[in-house]
């Protein structure tokens, strides 16, 4: 029994080999048929294209041309790279030893910053690199003498405190005068009351402005024990 | 009598680095391979980068071919590759896309009677313009599932070993590529001419 959802699942493969089953199919259907040829056309749309539509013969001669020299450049680097790698070979017993060792490094230093750097031109580099600090280090000034170094080191100072003592004597009040030194050496004394009752320079009172209040300030006792 | 030297004695004479050997090898395949590349791309300087591009790679890879297969099973292989490196690399100009091809019929012999604006040249000029904007819309491995299939001849298989896909993938990619191209070049059916009056003008 015909089903056409079937039958143009098949169109596909039908069409572009060509199957001779399909007039089968489609005898038994119009709607397929139909289906059939408009896809059928869209093909043949597509294959006439590739067959009448190709560049002239001029532009293939431009085209080879180009590609010979392409291929010609390519063919003369990959003879200069097999000879550089010919001579690599030749220098391998000597210096063997510094690749391999240089080769595990920079491998992973290839690695970890992902760049795709050959191992010959990474060594180049490094080589440069090298050659350059080699060639400058002898053409450096020669160091200037060293700037002194200044050292801080925490040095403890002792410092001088100033104490204030303080100390109530008591003087006897009844105390029988005794001759003082100044006595003793000569030297005429002369009482606070007789110093004050001596007139005094006029000029020594200038500026001097006396108060209107008299203040009095008693002092009371003079022994330890009275309070 | 020029006699024509086999594929494989051509690839035996590149292989020992004889250039005049591979260059005859490109001269024999590379419109097809050209072609291929001109429907791919969409536009004819891509297709001729990327076919040369196919060449300068098959001639890097040349020693290793081992003749288990024919040279063009072979060359057809580093095509697709080289197709599919270049689509993810986003090699195609996505801008002024322009389809520079000259239009001659193959089975012309005599240039002299080929005239460009013949009403057939102009009909396949517009029919190539039109079939390349309709591949234009598909997808990159919708084209070139589409284009291996119907112009290689490739079974699915084949296009799902070299395309590095499932064949149900493939057979997918085909119909679909198929039904968009029959919706794009299929003429649209022709509408009845009908005049609209409004109300008011009767």
């Amino acid at each position: 029994m015909h089903n056409c959802n079937d039958t143009r699942e098949r169109f596909t493969e039908l069409v572009l080999d060509g199957d001779p089953r399909a007039e089968k199919l489609l005898d038994q259907c119009e709607e397929c048929r139909a289906e059939f040829e408009s896809l059928a056309a869209t093909l043949r749309m597509t294959a006439r294209l590739r067959e009448t539509v190709t560049p002239t013969e001029a532009y293939w001669t431009g085209y080879h041309a180009q590609l010979r020299s392409k291929l010609e450049q390519f063919h003369a680097k990959a003879q200069r790279l097999r000879h550089a790698k010919a001579q690599r070979e030749e220098l391998k017993p000597g210096l063997g030893f510094v690749f391999a060792s240089l080769r595990k490094p920079l491998r992973l230093c290839v690695k970890t910053f992902l760049l795709p750097v050959p191992v010959p031109l990474s060594v180049a580099v490094l080589a440069i690199v090298l050659l350059f600090f080699a060639v400058r280090a002898p053409q450096q000034p020669t160091p200037l003498p060293q700037a002194p170094v200044i050292v801080q080191v925490p040095v403890e100072v002792p410092v001088v405190q100033e104490k204030v003592v303080t100390e109530v004597v008591y003087r006897d009040r009844w105390r029988i005068a005794k001759p003082s030194r100044r006595l003793v050496s000569g030297r005429t004394t002369e009482s606070t009351l007789a110093r004050s009752q001596k007139p005094q320079p006029e000029d020594m009172l200038s500026g001097f402005k006396p108060t209107d209040e008299v203040k009095l300030t008693v002092i009371k006792g003079g022994s330890p024990n009275e309070k | 009598m020029i006699v024509s030297e086999s594929d494989s004695d051509l690839v035996r004479r590149a292989q020992a680095e004889d250039l005049d050997a591979f260059c005859l090898l490109a001269e024999r395949y590379a419109r097809r391979i050209y072609l291929l590349a001109s429907h791919y791309c969409r536009n004819s300087q891509d297709a001729e980068d990327l076919s040369q591009e196919v060449w300068l790679k098959a001639y890097q890879a040349l020693p290793s071919f081992r003749f288990e297969s024919s040279f063009y099973t072979w060359l057809r292989r580093i095509t697709i590759n080289a197709f599919l490196n270049h689509r993810r690399s986003s090699f195609f100009r996505r801008h002024g896309q322009t389809t520079a091809v000259q239009l001659v019929p193959i089975d012309s012999e005599a240039p002299e009677t080929f005239h460009p604006y013949s009403p057939e040249n102009i009909y396949n000029k517009l029919l190539f313009e039109n079939v390349v904007s309709a591949l234009a819309e598909l997808t990159p491995s919708q084209r070139l599932s589409f284009l291996l299939r119907h112009y290689e001849g490739m079974s699915y298989d084949e296009i799902a070993s070299a395309m590095n896909c499932s064949t149900g993938t493939v057979k997918k990619g085909v119909s679909r590529a198929i039904g968009k191209l029959r919706a794009r070049l299929s003429p649209e059916p022709e509408e009845p001419e009908t005049l609209e009056f409004s109300n008011a003008q009767l």
